[in-house]
């Protein structure tokens, strides 16, 4: 197929789609946000073109062709790269595209409300199925009309039938559709295109004119048999009158209301978990008697200061939520013996040995240079020659001995900082930030593709509460988030004043109320700065300027509150909410929907005498703007 | 910005490893404050500051990324469109300055540049202020390195001690304006010998110029 592919050229494409089913060569890519492209082969003079149809992951919220760009030029540099980064060409890169021939698929079903597609082939079997992510597959299913014969299955309006070109169905469509005079008519996939490059106002136009063309086309004409009027009336229906009627009310608005998030809860912080509240769980063994309800009073309200440095332990996976105070005492005594041999070794190396090991003494580099600027405002860390600053060097060096294959990536030093000086012991600090990094490793990856997951996560998250914001964003070239970068690589540590951060972070550490919390927390804060965000037409530049800015002015009590009602109403909201629940680690809920197997309409002795449907059996057939400008979407340019 | 004003805006990319000082050289140049203790760079950040060149404004839009490679995929797209590339090193880390080629190496790569245009780059040696005994790089080296690889402008500058730091700036933007004046030439004149003349007597200008204070 990869040979063949070279024959096509893309006709069609609609981006911010989820693969939700997939064949076993692309498993792994389910739950991966990706673009959909059809292909038309480019033989002229055929008479029948065929089509492809392809899902590509986006690997990146930057540029797709600056990525493929960087795999080439690293590979022609590679030897000067002393570091691995980006210098490992992705194994994946050729084959994760998700590529099915038209010829294979036979049919295919439109569900939730538009939002999903899947598609068959014709034994019943799913082939594949995908989740538009903004806005729905209207577009997608228009185009397909364009180019493919197809009708719609009686049993079910929203299963539709692809004709193969040697089937009578098909024979008799094309006659039907010789007849109309529109088979060579682009009107159809022009107005398609218009949806794309045209504003609002441009594309209702169109959609206006080609009802129009579609209905005068129709006047005095006789259809030769039912399928094609019934195709026909689908066409208009969901192209046409349906849209112009249904899409005014959200032009005025310029928000697409597809669906309703449940209303928003107000919630307040609590008190800090107490010492009389700690002790209180604390059985006769030192052992912790309710553990969910210890992390959920933290989430709550945070740890008092008095009894942090014991907490953290636990948040921080040193010490087992279940042990008892005698196995904590051996614990520290064995973590303490294994911190300091792995310190000897790099303690002990000879100049001679470091200048033969030239990645380790790359690493100290960076380290030394990094410790020299970190937290030297706070007065723990100040001043020249200061002790806390060789034990923060130690730290990371000997981290680096514990995990040589990261090493030291810029921002760890941000995340040690606090724990350091909380703990004002070496070796506890060093497990602590074990843990940490066990919790956010994915941040510092050699090919940030940690980081390039949560920013495109963070992008889907706020298109689901706030579409508006979120299309503002891609309009205006910042739909790749990128101005987050510094807030998710270290936990707003940068953001944050020391007391805030530390109360945050014990905040995220509970895991309450879901995974990637601080997602929600970013998008709360996006959401509190939208109409700065959206003022004066303000850019990408624009935009990074505001967000950096706003350091040291986040209320983060007042974000934490938002951000679990933005939460609850996730949790809350319907089956609609299936793309962004994973994100957050909860559980699909609309998985029936997907189990749901098709109805074979070729069953359906009469398929091509069916009576005359209602044109309005086509429900909430909606072309937002979200979907529109997602064209444009994350993978623009930054600049 | 773009649109508060009618100067030409030039995007300025500060490039070179982690620690030689890049955004203690944007600060100093845009506020004139220098802070020993600051952060390392996370991200990109960039700020805005007019400089006055015979007699014309130019609103230098100064973009500064972090330096570890680890970085680089996040990095490199905001080298597009750029006007101006100072390739920055400590001169007293010798590795800083060798790894001038790959710097130079990767934004000529991403920057997007049109083939037929040079890319201003400007070699800039930070730090200076510090002691003979410390210094990794001589003037000597850095001049021999512009040459061979055709870059005309090269300056040591000391963000601490504030020397150099503007005549830095003023250099990135006159070199643009001569690679400027010359693409216009270029469009206007093609297959005009007294521009090729012209041209040559160019790159024959060397402006490297040394540390004050040395």
């Amino acid at each position: 197929m990869e040979d063949e592919f070279d024959d096509y050229q893309e006709c069609f494409s609609q981006e911010g789609i989820l693969l939700k089913e997939a064949p076993p060569s692309h498993e792994t890519y389910i739950d991966s946000i990706g673009i959909i492209i059809i292909h038309e082969s480019k033989k002229d003079g055929e008479d029948l073109k065929k089509f492809m149809l392809e899902w590509k992951p986006n690997d990146i919220t930057i540029d797709s062709d600056v990525q493929y760009q960087e795999w080439a030029v690293v590979n022609t540099v590679q030897k000067r790269y002393r570091t691995l980064s980006g210098t490992i060409p992705d194994p994946h890169v050729k084959f994760r595209c998700l590529k099915i021939n038209f010829d294979i698929i036979k049919s295919f079903k439109v569900q939730n409300k538009g939002r999903q597609l899947t598609f068959y082939d014709g034994s019943s079997e799913v082939l594949c199925s995908f989740l538009f992510q903004c806005g729905n597959c209207d577009v997608l299913v228009a185009a397909l009309k364009t180019h493919l014969r197809i009708g719609t299955s009686k049993r079910d309006r929203q299963l539709y039938v692809i004709y193969d070109s040697d089937s009578p169905e098909y024979q008799q469509l094309n006659k039907s559709f010789a007849a109309l005079n529109i088979k060579h008519d682009h009107s159809l996939w022009d107005f398609v295109k218009n949806i794309k490059d045209n504003s609002y106002e441009g594309s209702l136009g169109a959609f206006a004119k080609v009802t129009n063309i579609v209905f005068s086309s129709l006047d005095g004409t006789r259809y030769p048999d039912e399928i094609t009027k019934d195709d026909l009336n689908n066409s208009i229906t969901e192209l046409g009158d349906e849209i112009v009627h249904s899409m005014a009310p959200s032009l005025e608005d310029g928000v697409s209301s597809a669906f309703q998030l449940p209303p928003r809860k107000e919630f307040v912080r609590c008190n800090p978990l107490t010492e009389e509240q700690w002790d209180s769980q604390l059985n006769s063994s030192g052992q912790l008697e309710d553990v969910d309800d210890i992390k959920m009073s933290i989430f709550k309200g945070g740890v008092h200061p008095s009894i942090r440095k014991e907490v953290w332990k636990f948040l921080l996976d040193y010490y087992p939520w279940s042990s008892t105070h005698s196995e904590r005492q051996a614990l520290v005594k064995v973590k303490r013996d294994e911190y300091y041999r792995m310190k000897l070794q790099w303690k002990s190396f000879s100049k001679q040995q470091e200048n033969n090991f030239l990645d380790y003494a790359q690493r100290k580099s960076l380290v030394e240079k990094d410790v020299a600027r970190t937290d030297r405002t706070l007065e723990f860390y100040a001043g020249d020659n200061n002790i806390n600053l060789q034990t923060l060097k130690d730290i990371l060096m000997t981290y680096v001995m514990y995990n040589f294959d990261l090493g030291y990536v810029q921002g760890m030093s941000d995340l040690l900082s606090p724990i350091l000086w909380l703990m004002l012991d070496e070796c506890d600090a060093f497990w602590c930030f074990v843990g940490f990094m066990d919790k956010v490793m994915s941040n510092f990856e050699i090919d940030q593709a940690g980081m390039k997951e949560q920013l495109t996560n963070l992008h889907v998250l706020l298109n689901f509460v706030d579409p508006k914001l979120a299309n503002y964003l891609v309009e205006h070239e910042c739909g790749n988030m990128f101005f987050c970068f510094r807030w998710l690589l270290v936990w707003f540590k940068r953001e944050l004043s020391q007391e805030d951060v530390m109360r945050f972070w014990e905040v995220l550490w509970t895991g309450y109320p879901c995974q990637n919390f601080h997602l929600l927390v970013s998008v709360a804060i996006l959401e509190h700065e939208r109409n700065a965000l959206m003022e004066e037409e303000r850019g990408f530049t624009e935009i990074l300027k505001y967000i950096n800015e706003l350091s040291g002015k986040l209320d983060i009590s007042l974000m934490i509150c938002k951000a679990e009602g933005i939460f609850h109403q996730i949790n809350d909201s319907d089956y609609l909410s299936d793309s962004v629940r994973p994100i957050l680690g909860l559980p699909v809920i609309g998985t029936n929907n997907l189990d749901s197997h098709e109805q074979s309409p070729f069953e359906s002795p009469d398929i091509s005498s069916t009576g005359t449907q209602p044109c309005c059996s086509v429900e909430n057939v909606r072309i937002s703007p979200d979907e529109i400008a997602y064209e444009d979407s994350i993978g623009s340019n930054f600049l | 910005m773009r649109s508060a004003s009618k100067n030409t805006l030039l995007k300025v990319v500060i490039l070179g490893d982690g620690g030689v000082g890049k955004s203690c050289l944007m600060n100093r140049f845009v506020s004139n404050q220098f802070d020993e203790h600051s952060f390392h760079t996370i991200g990109v950040e960039f700020l805005n500051k007019d400089i006055e060149i015979d007699g014309e404004t130019y609103t230098l839009q100064i973009w500064d990324t972090a330096g570890q490679e680890r970085f680089k995929s996040l990095r490199t797209p905001f080298y597009r469109g750029s006007d101006i590339c100072i390739l920055t090193y400590a001169i007293d880390d010798k590795t800083s300055f060798n790894n001038l080629e790959m710097w130079r190496t990767e934004f000529s790569y991403y920057a997007d540049v049109k083939e037929n245009n040079q890319i201003p780059f400007i070699v800039v040696g930070n730090k200076s202020d510090v002691i003979a005994e410390e210094r990794e790089v001589s003037q000597l080296e850095m001049e021999t390195w512009c040459n061979e690889n055709g870059i005309t402008s090269c300056i040591e500058t000391s963000a601490k001690n504030a020397s150099n730091v503007q005549e830095a700036f003023k250099m990135a933007v006159q070199h643009w304006l001569r690679l400027e004046s010359r693409a216009d030439k270029n469009e206007t004149d093609i297959n005009d010998t007294v521009d090729l003349t012209k041209k040559s007597g160019d790159n024959r200008m060397s402006c490297c110029v040394g540390s004050s204070d040395d």
